[in-house]
């Protein structure tokens, strides 16, 4: 491995000043919820570091993910990420086409084995021994299986990838399934969201390739930092919820005073994310802000849970409120086993920190 | 390499995935077979379903063009429900949309079409040097400004769709958001930010000068900003020749261009005798018309089938749909000067053109915001009933069509802009568009995947997700 670039050279060959380069850090580290005794921290990591290979592979999904990416505001994103992560192979982006693309591919697996994390938008179709999607002749399973073999870590981007999102939506005509529970044996971070947003996308690629390790994960496996409050908690409306002020119809009097969307449907309050804080296309909006209820998007099932346009009956409005992993608890188990649940928390914890470990060593 | 044969794929650089059998004769291709080699089977999941579950499921159809599933699903909802949009949400939904195909036809010329002509293959030409510091793949300086523009443009969707991709906001009787004094000023300005943009990188001119153009021998002298590049590129390698259509153009109109059908001249566009031949589809049952159509997988992929695409006819034929033609048939004296080729050239021109068209266009809407206008209508879904709604995506012409039994949706059919374009062989055995533009593409010796063969793809812009859904 030392003769890969670290990040600090792959920056400064882009062209980013040292200047750029160190509020890049600090502005990482704000980002990230680190206070500014990490800033050395990361720069540190970034210019000793060898640069990591990402692979990005994609499999049946709309690409929306992708296209999240590649808006990100993250600080200097626009230059510094994309150079920074170098992707190694993407079917959208790259230069290289057709046999010369699946050649490159394999190269890149064989000259970072065991060393690159591979970023999965989309997820395989089962059905019909995975033919409702083919990647170069072969179904994507099998280009699945065969770039996660020596992957050291794993990226599921977005609902596709994380839960099945509407492909998977009932009667889930390829049997379209996610990453998890297709790879087994390799630790697997989920960035659920339809699209994620692109700050949190940059966010968890960011900490990854600088600490060289996976961010600490919930007990559903998303990135605690971004997923452990729900849109519900931070949302500008929250207040009118409170004072029972809520639109009672589309464009209504109410609606345009900006109340709760609460009685349209809204599923702000069951659903963890964090697009009541970083907002979409660079920090301008949410659903929410645009007149329209959150879809929950970045919860499994959302795509089968009757009418999106259905009010919430299982919330209170005053009282204790519960944390992500009591909450995902019961709502996992509303969808009856969609999710792996019924382990005990603290196994799962052992489990993690030991899939953490690995990706340390 | 007579009777050779030849598989490209998996194409890169357009959105989803994409499988190109060549045959080959003398260096040629004497005849290709296109495959969309991903099903999901969003119509299936409708069925059932709630009819409003389709403004949630049918965006998700694609990450590129989700505002116009959501605009056609709004439409065909409306349509259902006997609903207009008030005129101001109608505006509104028209300036999500405008801004979307704008931002598509950007990401089209910077990372899609471009980059090709970065490749090693193209060295010893004179403009070579401009277009990899230009377009090479992820770092060419072109890329960059142009994803900052876009990603900058994209905060009208923001604004007023609250996020992209997957947006909420277009509604049947217009939109959730409606925008005050303050969003009027941001919408402006970000439109201003947009046009310097364009006017100094992509046209290096007025975008009036640009979309004044009359004649092809006119755009053909234009030297400035990376269109400029592009035509003398095109210049240079006959792009004007290379992946001829068959002619004839077909648009469903919207946000100010107008609808019909060309093959020559203007025809009158009769969207009754559309039928979606299954004859080389993995698809079982009939040909139908959308409106009574069925999604039937044929999971034992039996032959002549080749793909899970559908080949949509109109009266019996082909037609193509996209930028192009939609210039075409809203009369644009240049448009219909290149379509006279209608080969590379003329589709990216058109997207060109129509880039230049857009922010004229945007700015109007901006600038009649009426902030005290009421920008949602309320509606109600019938118990049985039917609804059909078209719109031009950034890629063409997008319908779909819904069927309500019992206040459930019995039948919902999505024919979108690549699913006539990249339709594969009707029972007549008639190739579609783009089957037929690549037959007599040059091979050169030795190419895999061969680059006028890529040229001629990318012209399309497909989108393949959408293709199959």
């Amino acid at each position: 491995m030392s003769q890969i670039e670290t990040f600090y050279d792959v920056m400064r060959r882009q062209g980013i000043t040292r200047r750029s380069f160190m509020k890049y850090c600090s502005l990482t580290a704000a980002a990230l919820g680190l206070g500014p005794a990490f800033v050395p921290k990361i720069a540190h990591a970034m210019e000793t570091k060898p640069r990591t290979p990402v692979i990005w592979v994609h499999g049946l999904e709309c690409t929306c993910c992708s296209e999240s990416f590649i808006r990100s505001a993250h600080p200097l994103a626009k230059d510094v990420v994309l150079s920074m992560i170098s992707l190694d192979y993407d079917d959208t982006l790259m230069a290289a086409a057709g046999h010369a693309a699946e050649a490159a591919l394999m190269d890149t697996i064989e000259k970072y084995k065991g060393n690159y994390i591979l970023a999965v938008e989309g997820n395989p179709p089962l059905n019909e021994d995975g033919m409702y999607c083919i990647i170069g002749g072969k179904p994507f399973v099998e280009q699945l299986k065969m770039a996660a073999e020596h992957a050291k870590a794993i990226i599921s981007w977005g609902a596709c990838a994380s839960y099945g999102c509407v492909q998977a939506a009932s009667p889930n005509p390829t049997r379209a399934t996610p990453v998890h529970k297709v790879i087994l044996d390799k630790p697997i971070i989920k960035v659920p969201g339809c699209p994620p947003i692109a700050e949190v996308m940059t966010g968890v690629i960011t900490y990854m390739l600088t600490f060289d390790r996976m961010p600490e994960l919930d007990r559903q496996g998303r990135p605690a930092m971004f997923y452990s409050q729900r849109i519900h908690d931070k949302c500008y409306r929250r207040p009118h919820f409170d004072a029972g002020q809520f639109v009672e119809a589309w464009d209504d009097e109410n609606a345009r005073k900006g109340y709760c969307l609460y009685k349209m449907g809204c599923k702000g309050p069951t659903t963890y994310n964090a697009c009541s804080t970083v907002r979409w296309n660079e920090g301008t909006s949410f659903p929410i802000q645009s007149g329209h209820g959150c879809i929950g998007c970045s919860e499994d099932g959302f795509w089968d849970q009757g009418g999106f346009y259905d009010r919430l009956t299982t919330i209170k409005q005053f009282g204790i409120e519960e944390n992500a992993d009591t909450i995902g608890m019961t709502a996992a188990g509303v969808l009856g086993g969609a999710v792996v649940v019924h382990a005990a928390v603290s196994a799962l914890k052992r489990a993690q920190k030991k899939t953490q470990e690995k990706v340390e060593g | 390499m007579s009777g050779a044969r030849l598989v490209v794929g998996p194409f890169n650089r357009v959105e989803g995935d994409l499988e190109i059998r060549l045959d080959l004769d003398q260096g040629r291709v004497a005849a290709a077979y296109v495959n969309a080699p991903l099903y999901r089977g969003f119509e299936r999941m409708l069925e059932g379903r709630d009819p409003m579950d389709a403004l949630t499921l049918t965006p998700r159809i694609c990450g590129i063009c989700s505002i116009s599933q959501s605009a056609a699903a709004a439409r065909a909802l409306g349509s259902a429900m006997g609903l207009e949009p008030t005129p101001q949400g109608a505006a509104m939904a028209a300036l999500i949309h405008m801004v979307e195909n704008a931002s598509d036809h950007l990401t089209h010329f910077n990372l899609f079409f471009m980059p090709d002509f970065t490749r090693p293959a193209y060295a010893g030409h004179a403009w070579h040097a401009q277009a990899v510091a230009r377009f090479t793949a992820m770092q060419g300086s072109a890329q960059r400004a142009g994803i900052e523009a876009r990603a900058e443009l994209m905060h009208i969707l923001g604004l007023m769709a609250g996020k992209w991709p997957h947006t909420l906001a277009i509604q049947p009787g217009g939109v959730t958001r409606a925008p005050g004094p303050r969003d009027k000023v941001r919408i402006a300005a970000t439109l201003r930010g947009f046009r310097r943009y364009l006017e100094t990188v992509v046209f290096g001119g007025p975008l009036e000068a640009f979309a004044g153009m009359q004649t092809v021998a006119e755009l053909m002298a234009w030297d400035r900003g990376d269109a400029g590049l592009f035509l003398r590129i095109a210049g240079d390698l006959g792009l004007a020749g290379m992946g001829r259509g068959a002619g004839r153009y077909m648009s469903f109109g919207g946000h100010g261009f107008a609808a019909g059908l060309w093959d020559g001249g203007m025809q009158a566009l009769d969207l009754g005798g559309i039928r979606e031949d299954l004859s080389h589809s993995w698809m079982l049952g009939e040909g139908l018309h959308p409106s009574v159509g069925q999604t039937l997988p044929d999971e034992d992929m039996a032959e002549p089938g080749y793909s899970w695409c559908k080949a949509p006819r109109l009266a019996g034929r082909t037609v193509e749909t996209g930028a192009l033609a939609r210039q075409v048939i809203d009369g644009h004296p240049l448009a219909r000067d290149l379509a006279r080729d209608g080969g590379v050239l003329a589709r990216v021109t058109g997207r060109l053109l129509e880039l230049a068209r857009l922010p004229g266009m945007m700015e109007a809407v901006a600038a009649a915001i009426d902030t005290g206008a009421q920008f949602l209508a309320a509606g109600k879904l019938p118990q049985v009933g039917t609804g059909v709604g078209l719109v031009e995506a950034a890629r063409g012409a997008l319908g779909h069509w819904l069927r309500i039994e019992k206040g459930r949706t019995a039948g919902y059919q999505i024919i979108a802009p690549t699913t006539w374009n990249f339709s594969p062989r009707d029972a007549a055995g008639v190739p579609g568009p783009v089957e037929a533009a690549l037959v007599g593409a040059e091979v050169r010796e030795g190419e895999t995947s061969p680059l006028s063969v890529q040229h001629i793809v990318r012209s399309f812009d497909p989108c393949m997700v959408c293709t199959v859904h």
